[in-house]
């Protein structure tokens, strides 16, 4: 005789809603709370001590001795919070965000201090400068 | 005090010779010349560690064998020591009442002629750790049935072993980067 042990929960299961999420349509399922999504960089609480260098196991950070901060490229993030966890200025935070999909890796939303800020982070720190000396002199 | 406090009877089995004890002192007077200490972990799990001569480790991974012929050869780790090569191999024995002995062999051999003998006839799966300690750290065991590649593809260079730290490992121009932006925009990778 042949056993079919399951028809009876497919039976069972027909009569009843599907239980998918009918993602784009609706929302996403709401992440819990402490989620790893994509880190946030504030440069300006960021003291360029390195600590995010030496722990982050991807190679996502590189130092900048000129401006003493860090620049960042998520493409190789694997979102482990260990920079998060040992910054000492909370200079870099997690957030929700997780719906990441770009059509280049090197996207600007993967990025976080990107060549044209650290230019511009350069002449603003030449005007202070400047401006010091200008404040010194009279 | 009474016999039946759990602090005396501790101290009573303590006293007794433990697994441990008794095989190492076996080693000992089987293998003079081997270092044999046994170690406790901050959990009080004891091993015990065994260093051979390259003339004692067949003879040793054989005893042990016939002490229990069920033993459970676990894992076989190569390593550049500078001058020297060295092989550490780990073992459980007498297993049947747990916890059983684990049992670290450790072995050594110079660079300039980096032989072992074969164990593969003793524990049949020692074959496959010596055939990537044969490409990973050019460390040849002598006698083995099967001296083919197990893990570097085929078309890898036949005189670097990726896991030496000298001359004959990896160089700089085999490591790729699938480089930073910020390093690509400078012109380097
Ligand atoms: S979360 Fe982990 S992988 Fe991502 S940047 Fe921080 S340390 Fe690196
Ligand atoms: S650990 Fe924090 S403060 Fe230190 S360099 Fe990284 S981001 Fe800046």
């Amino acid at each position: 005789m042949i056993k079919l042990p399951l028809l009876s929960t497919v039976l069972k299961n027909i009569a009843k809603r599907p239980a998918t999420n009918l993602f784009p349509k609706t929302d996403p399922v709401p992440v819990p709370e402490d989620f790893r999504g994509k880190i946030i960089y504030h440069v300006d609480k960021c003291v360029g001590c390195r600590m995010c260098v030496m722990v982050c196991p991807a190679g996502v950070f590189i130092y900048l001795p000129e401006v003493r901060k860090v620049t960042l490229w998520l493409g190789r993030c694997v979102f482990c919070k260990q920079c998060v966890d040992v910054c000492p200025t909370r200079a870099l935070e997690m957030s929700d965000e997780f719906l990441l999909a770009t059509y280049d890796k090197y996207d600007k939303k993967l990025r976080w201090f990107t060549e044209e800020e650290i230019e511009e982070y350069k002449r603003k720190l030449e005007e202070q400068k400047k401006a010091k000396e200008v404040a010194k002199k009279s | 005090m009474s016999d039946a406090n759990p602090t005396t009877e501790n101290v009573e089995a303590q006293r007794e010779p433990t697994k441990e004890e008794k095989i190492a002192e076996m080693i000992k007077a089987k293998f003079p010349r081997a270092e044999v200490e046994v170690r406790e972990n901050k959990w009080g799990r004891k091993r015990i560690g065994v260093s051979v001569s390259r003339e004692d480790y067949k003879p040793l991974m054989e005893f042990l064998r016939e002490l229990d012929p069920e033993a459970h050869y676990s894992i076989a780790i190569e390593e550049d020591l500078g001058e020297e090569l060295g092989l550490a191999t780990h073992l459980l024995i007498l297993y049947e009442d747990a916890p059983g002995v684990s049992l670290i062999v450790k072995t050594k051999v110079p660079k300039e002629d980096p032989v072992l003998p074969d164990v593969s006839d003793v524990y049949p799966i020692a074959l496959q750790f010596e055939r990537e300690c044969m490409e990973m750290i050019g460390l040849d065991f002598e006698g083995a049935p099967d001296k083919r590649r197990l893990f570097l593809p085929d078309d890898f260079p036949e005189d670097i072993y990726p896991l030496r730290l000298d001359e004959k490992g990896i160089s700089e121009e085999i490591v790729k980067n699938a480089g930073h932006p910020y390093l690509l925009r400078r012109g380097s990778t």
